[in-house]
C-alpha cells in the first residue's frame, strides 16, 4: 500500500507538471482528486488495512492529499494570473506612430562637410551676392573686356552691368575690399552659367571659394592645405596631383586632380580614361587682383582655390545626373 | 586642338621618349592631353584582304557572301557595300577590331543565317571621313595580310591639348614642339626656307596700304605667279587628315599647314581678282553686306575691319576669307596674306557675325606679330614647290605699328618667396633661355629677359616665375605639412540659416534648392522681375521675386511622381527691383528668404488615428515653433487677414515693431493652377536679413518656477464672428498680474447653441514666482473675469 502512495505520488507530480491550459488541469484534478479519484480510491483501500499500519498509511496518504491540492490551486492561480496579464497584453508587433525628421539637401550636407574641414584649418566663412557687377566677376579678377578668357564662362547677363555671378570668385574681391590681411576664409554660394542643361551640366550649381593672404603664403602652403583637406575629404589613401593651368586672377595656376576612385586610376568613362578626376582649381592669387584690392604685392603673397559641389557629390555618392539636384524629388531628398 | 606627333617629330627628336611620357610631361607643363589616339592601336585588328569570291546573299538583297582571303587563311565575310567584287583589295576588320566611328567590336555573327568572320569598311567606319557609300577598295599591289596601319600610313599618334586662353603660342605643332624642347631640355628645329631667286619684284605686282594701323600693326605678302591648282600630294593630304582638316587644294592645304605649322594664319587671295592689284585695311561701311568663303551673305558693322583691294571688300580680316577673291581650280596668281590683327578687334568681329574660325582663334589670343614674313615665305616655298609656280623677289611688309620685345627682370628671391622651394640660378636661366627668352643680364640676385613677341601673356616677373614652375613640374614644389594659423577672431556668416536649416529639418521639413530663373508668368504674380538678356528659353526668362515661385513647379514635380504629401522648405535669394534700369546695387535687392511650404495629408490612415489634410494651423505651429527656437517667440506679434490678398486666400503676417519678418497662408487656388497643382497649399515665407537683424544675439537663463501653480477653465458661448485671440488676450489684460497664461482648448459649433454661435473654453494659468497662492485671491480673479467677460462679449458662460 506504502508502495502504491509513493507510485502515485511521482505519477502525481510528474503529470501536474506537464500540465497546460486550465482545461487539463481540471481533467488532472478529476483524476486524482475527485470522490472517485485515485486518492479517494486508496482512502476506500485503507479502510482494509491492517489496524497497526493504518496510522502510517494514513498520515502518508492525508500528505498526499494536501500535498495534490496545494498543487492544483498553485497551478490554477499561475493560470488565471496568466489570463488577466494576457487580456491587458499590447500588440507589440503593430508599427509605432509616424514621426518623420527632416533631411537637409545632399548640396546642403556636402558643403556642411567641406565647411567644417576648413574651419578646422582656421578658416572663417563669408558670402556675397549672386547677382553680381561685371566688375567683381570679371574686371578686378583679371578678367579683360573682349578676352577669350570670358569664354571660358557663359554667362547669363541682365544688362551690360549686371549679371549673374558666373563663379564664387567676386567674393574674394569683396573680402579684400573689407578687411585687411591676414585673412584665411571659404566663401561658398550658387554660380550660374548659360550651359544647355543636361545629366553632365547645369545652369545653376554651387562653389566653394577659398582664398588665403598673408606675408609668407607659398604654393607649397597652397598645395599642403589642399591635400589636407583633400585627404580628410575624400580619404587618406588618395593620390593626387597638381597640374598648370590658366585663370586670370591667379598665378601661377594649377587644377588639382585626385586618382578616380571607381576605376582606381586604371582608367573609366568617369575619368575619360585618364585615371585622374579634376576637382578643383587653385593657384597663387595674381598681382593684378592685389592692385585692384590695394593690398602690397611686396609685402603679402596669397593663394586662392574653387571647387564646384554638385561634381563631388556625384563622385561622392554615385549620382549620375546632376538634374537629380535640382528636381527635388522628396524621395532623393529623404535618402541622405 | 589635335596635335600629331609624326609632325610634332620633324621639329624635335622625340624617338626615344615614349608616348605616355610625352602625354604626362605636356600635361603636368601646362598643355594638357584630354584624350590620345594612337591609330597603330586602333587598327590593330585591321588588315589588307583580297576578296576571292562574291556571291549574292540568298536571304537578303542586299548583301553578298564573300570570301576575303587576310593572307593565311579563307574566311566567308557577309559585306552590305554595293561596290563589293571579287578581286578587290580590301580593309578587312577582323574578328576583335572595334570599329572606331562606332565603337563596335567585331565579332563571329550569323547574317541573315549566313556565317561571317569579319567586316569590309568604308572610309566613314575607319573615321577617315564622312564617305560611307562604299568600301575603301586599295591598290593591288598592295599584299593581303599587310596592316591598314602600314598601308594606309595610318601610323600616327594624335593628341587633344586643351590650350587654355593664355597660351597663344602652343597652337600650332612647332608651339608644342617648343615646350618639349625645354621640358626635355632639347634642340627646336625649325624648318628652314629657301626660296629660288626670281627676276620679277614683287613691287611690280601688288601693293599693301593700311588705314586702321592700330587693329592691324602687320601686314605681310609674297606673290606667286603660274601656279598650278591641284590635288595636294600624300604627304601633306596625311598631315592635314590627321589633325581632322579636310584636303582642297594645294594653295589652300599649304596656307592650313602653315597656320598649324607655325600658328601664323595665312590666306591666299587670286591676284588677278583684286581689283589694282591693291589690298586696303580699313573698317567696313555700316551694314554693308560681304558674302564669305562660305557663300553666306554678311551683314557688317562699322566695327568689323576689312581687307579690301583697290575696289572692294575681298575679306573680314582675320576671320575668313571672301568668295570674290577666293583660289579656283582656275587661279594662277597668288597674293599670300601674312599679317598681324589686334585680338580684341578680330574677337569682337568674330563674336559680332557668329564665326569662328582656326584663323580668328588664333588671332584673338594674339599671334606673333614677329612671324609673319617667316610664314609668308614658308608657304610661298612650299607652293612653289608644290605647284610649279614663281614666287617672286622680295616681301612687301608694312609694319608701322611695331610690337617690341618687353624686358622683364626676375628677382631670384622672388622665386623660393611665391613657391616656397628654392630653384638653382641656373635651372632660371636655362628654362627661360629654351622657352625662347633672351637672357640680357644675370646678376647675382636678379635675371633681365626679353621676352619673345610670341609670348604676349609672359609680362611680369610672376609670369616667368610661373614658367619656370611649369616646366620643372608642379610636383618639385614641395608640400608642407604644417601651417600657422593667426590667432584673430573666425567668422562664420553661413552659421545662422545652417541653424535654420537644422530647425526646420527637425520639426521635418525637407531641404530643396530650387532654380531661381522662372517664366515670365510666375514672375508677374509675385512681384516686379530682374529679366535676363540671354536666357535659356522663355521659361527661365526672370530671376524669382519669391522663394514660392520656384518652389511650386518643384511641388508639382513631386505629386506626378506620387509624392504628394509633402513638407519642404527653401533657404534661398530672391531678386527685387527697386528702380527700372538696374545701373547701381541700389537699384534692386537681392534678399535672402526662408520658406516652409505644407501640402496634401498630415497623417494618412493609420492604426491609431484617420487621414488629416495639412491646415493652416498646421503652418502657424510650425512656423512658431521655429521663431520660439530662435527665442523670438515673445517679441514678435501677428496679424490676421481674413480676407486674403493676391497669393493667399488667407493669411498671417508677423511683424517685430513695425518691421514685417514674413507672411503665410493658404495659396490661392488661381495661383496653384498655373503650375498644374490641385490640392491645397499653405506656406510661409520670410526674410532671413530680418528675422537675424531681431534675433537677440546673446541668451539668459530665466529661473525655473518653484511654486505651483493653479490652473482654472471657463468656457464661453459668444458670437462666432469674434475671434478667439480677441477673447484670449482681452482675458489676459483684464486678470490680475497673478494671470501669466490664457490659453483656449476646445471650439464647439452645433445648432444646439445658436447658428451664429461658438462655444469656447479657456484655460487659464495662474502662479507667481516669489509664493505660493491662496484659493482665495485666484477665486477672486477667476469670478470677477467671468463678469468682465459676459459683458464685453455678450457671452454666456457654460455649463452653469
Amino acid at each position: 500500500m506504502l508502495t502504491k502512495i509513493q507510485t502515485l505520488n511521482t505519477e502525481f507530480l510528474q503529470a501536474i507538471e506537464n500540465i497546460k491550459d486550465q482545461k487539463q488541469l481540471e481533467d488532472l484534478r478529476i483524476v486524482y482528486l475527485s470522490r472517485n479519484g485515485s486518492i479517494a480510491s486508496l482512502f476506500e483501500e485503507l479502510k482494509n488495512v491492517p489496524k497497526e499500519e493504518k496510522p502510517l498509511l494514513g498520515k502518508e496518504l492525508n500528505r498526499l492529499r494536501n500535498l495534490a491540492e496545494e498543487k492544483f490551486a498553485e497551478k490554477k492561480s499561475e493560470f488565471e494570473k496568466l489570463l488577466t496579464k494576457k487580456s491587458q497584453q499590447i500588440d507589440l508587433t503593430l508599427p509605432g506612430r509616424k514621426v518623420e525628421l527632416g533631411h537637409k539637401h545632399l548640396l546642403t550636407q556636402t558643403l556642411d562637410e567641406i565647411k567644417s574641414i576648413f574651419k578646422g584649418l582656421g578658416f572663417s566663412i563669408f558670402e556675397g551676392p549672386e547677382l553680381e557687377s561685371d566688375y567683381y566677376n570679371f574686371e578686378a579678377l583679371n578678367f579683360p573686356a573682349d578676352h577669350p578668357a570670358r569664354d571660358m564662362q557663359d554667362t547669363f547677363f541682365v544688362n551690360k552691368n549686371f549679371l549673374l555671378r558666373t563663379h564664387t570668385s567676386p567674393v574674394q574681391v569683396r573680402l579684400m575690399e573689407k578687411l585687411q590681411p591676414p585673412l584665411r576664409a571659404i566663401m561658398p554660394g550658387k554660380v550660374y552659367r548659360n550651359e544647355a542643361i543636361s545629366s553632365r551640366s547645369h545652369c545653376m550649381f554651387h562653389q566653394v571659394e577659398g582664398l588665403c593672404v598673408d606675408t609668407d603664403i607659398t604654393f607649397a602652403e597652397l598645395k599642403g592645405t589642399l591635400v589636407a583637406f583633400t585627404k580628410q575629404f575624400y580619404g587618406k589613401d588618395l593620390n593626387y596631383r597638381f597640374r598648370p593651368s590658366f585663370f586670370p586672377f591667379t598665378e601661377p595656376s594649377a587644377e588639382m586632380d585626385i586618382t578616380c576612385f571607381l576605376c582606381k586610376g586604371k582608367g573609366c568613362r568617369v575619368c575619360k580614361h585618364s585615371g585622374w578626376l579634376e576637382i578643383l582649381g587653385c593657384g597663387m592669387v595674381d598681382p593684378n587682383v592685389f592692385d585692384y584690392a590695394k593690398y602690397d604685392n611686396e609685402k603679402y603673397t596669397g593663394y586662392a582655390f574653387g571647387m564646384g559641389i554638385e561634381r563631388t557629390a556625384m563622385l561622392k555618392y554615385g549620382i549620375t545626373d546632376i538634374r537629380t539636384f535640382f528636381e527635388n524629388d522628396v524621395r532623393f531628398l529623404k535618402q541622405f | 586642338m589635335k596635335i600629331s606627333l609624326n609632325w610634332l617629330k620633324e621639329y624635335i627628336d622625340l624617338t626615344d621618349i615614349d608616348v605616355e611620357e610625352i602625354v604626362s610631361k605636356l600635361t603636368m607643363s601646362g598643355l594638357e592631353v584630354e584624350s590620345v589616339e594612337n591609330q597603330i592601336e586602333m587598327f590593330k585588328n585591321f588588315i589588307v584582304g583580297f576578296v576571292e569570291e562574291k556571291e549574292k546573299h540568298p536571304n537578303a538583297d542586299k548583301l553578298s557572301l564573300c570570301v576575303v582571303n587576310n593572307g593565311t587563311e579563307k574566311l566567308k565575310v557577309v559585306c552590305g557595300a554595293p561596290n563589293v567584287a571579287a578581286g578587290q583589295k580590301v580593309v578587312f576588320a577582323q574578328i576583335g577590331a572595334v570599329v572606331p566611328n562606332s565603337g563596335m567590336k567585331i565579332s563571329k555573327a550569323k547574317i541573315r543565317g549566313a556565317e561571317s568572320n569579319g567586316m569590309l569598311c568604308s572610309e566613314s567606319e575607319l573615321g577617315l571621313s564622312e564617305d560611307h557609300s562604299g568600301i575603301i577598295v586599295l591598290d593591288q599591289s598592295i599584299k593581303e595580310g599587310t596592316s591598314v596601319s602600314e598601308a594606309l600610313h595610318l601610323n600616327d599618334v594624335l593628341f587633344e591639348i586643351g590650350v587654355t586662353p593664355n597660351r597663344a603660342d602652343a597652337l600650332s605643332h612647332i608651339g608644342v614642339a617648343r615646350d618639349l624642347a625645354a621640358i626635355f631640355q632639347r634642340e627646336l628645329k625649325l624648318p628652314k626656307v629657301s626660296i629660288p631667286k626670281s627676276e620679277k619684284n614683287i613691287n611690280d605686282f601688288a601693293s599693301i596700304e593700311i588705314i586702321d594701323t592700330e587693329n592691324c600693326p602687320r601686314y605681310s605678302a609674297k606673290v606667286l605667279l603660274n601656279v598650278e591648282i591641284k590635288e595636294s600630294p600624300d604627304w601633306l593630304k596625311r598631315r592635314l587628315k590627321a589633325i581632322g582638316l579636310r584636303p582642297i587644294n594645294n594653295i589652300v592645304d599649304i596656307t592650313n599647314f602653315v597656320l598649324h605649322e607655325v600658328g601664323q594664319p595665312l590666306h591666299a587671295f587670286d591676284l588677278d581678282k583684286l581689283a589694282k592689284q591693291k589690298i586696303v585695311v580699313k573698317k567696313a561701311a555700316a551694314d554693308s553686306l560681304f558674302t564669305t568663303l562660305d557663300a553666306k551673305e554678311r551683314k557688317l558693322n562699322e566695327n568689323v575691319l576689312m581687307i579690301c583691294d583697290g575696289e572692294k571688300p575681298v575679306a573680314v580680316a582675320g576671320v575668313m576669307g571672301g568668295e570674290n577673291s577666293e583660289v579656283t581650280s582656275s587661279t594662277k596668281n597668288i597674293l599670300i596674306e601674312s599679317a598681324y590683327f589686334n585680338p580684341t578687334s578680330v574677337r569682337k568681329t568674330s563674336k559680332y557675325l557668329g564665326l569662328s574660325t582656326d584663323a580668328a582663334y588664333r588671332f584673338e589670343r594674339g599671334t606673333d606679330p614677329s612671324s609673319t614674313v617667316y610664314a609668308a615665305e614658308r608657304a610661298a616655298q612650299l607652293m612653289a614647290e608644290l605647284s610649279g609656280g614663281e614666287v617672286v623677289n622680295g616681301f612687301i611688309d608694312v609694319y608701322p605699328n611695331r610690337i617690341s620685345e618687353k624686358e622683364i627682370t626676375l628677382r631670384f628671391h622672388q622665386v623660393e618667396r611665391v613657391l616656397g622651394y628654392t630653384v638653382p640660378n641656373e635651372n632660371i636661366k636655362n628654362i627661360l633661355a629654351s622657352l625662347g627668352f633672351e637672357i640680357k643680364n644675370v646678376s647675382g640676385d636678379s635675371i633681365t629677359v626679353s621676352t619673345p613677341t610670341f609670348r604676349p601673356d609672359v609680362e611680369r616677373e610672376i609670369d616667368l616665375i610661373e614658367e619656370i614652375a611649369r616646366i620643372n613640374n608642379y610636383d618639385t614644389i614641395p608640400t608642407i605639412s604644417k601651417i600657422a594659423i593667426p590667432i584673430s577672431e573666425k567668422i562664420d556668416e553661413s552659421a545662422f540659416v545652417d541653424d535654420l536649416r537644422t530647425i526646420a529639418t527637425g520639426l521635418g521639413f525637407n531641404e530643396i534648392l530650387s532654380i531661381p530663373m522662372i517664366t515670365e508668368k510666375a514672375a508677374d504674380i509675385f512681384g516686379k522681375p530682374v529679366g535676363l538678356l540671354n536666357p535659356q528659353g522663355s521659361e527661365m526668362g526672370y530671376l524669382r521675386t519669391s522663394l514660392l515661385a520656384s518652389a511650386l513647379p518643384v511641388v508639382e514635380k513631386n505629386i506626378n511622381v506620387g509624392e504628394k504629401n509633402i513638407k519642404l522648405f527653401e533657404i534661398g535669394k530672391v531678386f527685387l527691383k527697386v528702380n527700372d534700369d538696374l545701373f547701381t546695387f541700389s537699384d534692386f535687392v537681392e534678399e535672402e528668404r526662408f520658406l516652409f511650404l505644407l501640402t496634401g495629408k498630415i497623417s494618412e490612415k493609420e492604426w491609431y488615428t484617420g487621414e488629416r489634410d495639412f491646415d493652416f494651423y498646421d503652418l502657424k505651429s510650425f512656423v512658431n515653433e521655429c521663431f520660439q527656437k530662435k527665442t523670438l517667440d515673445n517679441l514678435l506679434n501677428d496679424s490676421y487677414y481674413h480676407n486674403g490678398n493676391k497669393i493667399f486666400d488667407y493669411f498671417f503676417t508677423k511683424s517685430f515693431g513695425t518691421t514685417v519678418l514674413g507672411s503665410g497662408g493658404k495659396v490661392k487656388k488661381e495661383v496653384l493652377k498655373q503650375f498644374g497643382i490641385q490640392q491645397d497649399v499653405f506656406c510661409f515665407e520670410g526674410s532671413v536679413e530680418v528675422l537675424k537683424s531681431i534675433t537677440p544675439k546673446g541668451r539668459a537663463f530665466t529661473g525655473l518656477l518653484r511654486f505651483p501653480k493653479v490652473m482654472k477653465d471657463f468656457a464661453f458661448i459668444f458670437e462666432k464672428d469674434i475671434p478667439v485671440e480677441n477673447v484670449a488676450s482681452f482675458i489676459k489684460k483684464k486678470g490680475s498680474g497673478i494671470l501669466k497664461a490664457v490659453h483656449p482648448f476646445d471650439v464647439f459649433e452645433h445648432a444646439s447653441i445658436g447658428e451664429t454661435k461658438k462655444s469656447v473654453a479657456f484655460n487659464l494659468s495662474y502662479f507667481d514666482a516669489e509664493r505660493t497662492l491662496t484659493d482665495e485671491e485666484v477665486d477672486k480673479d477667476f469670478q470677477s473675469l467671468i463678469e468682465i467677460v459676459k459683458k464685453e462679449f455678450k457671452a454666456v458662460l457654460r455649463g452653469k
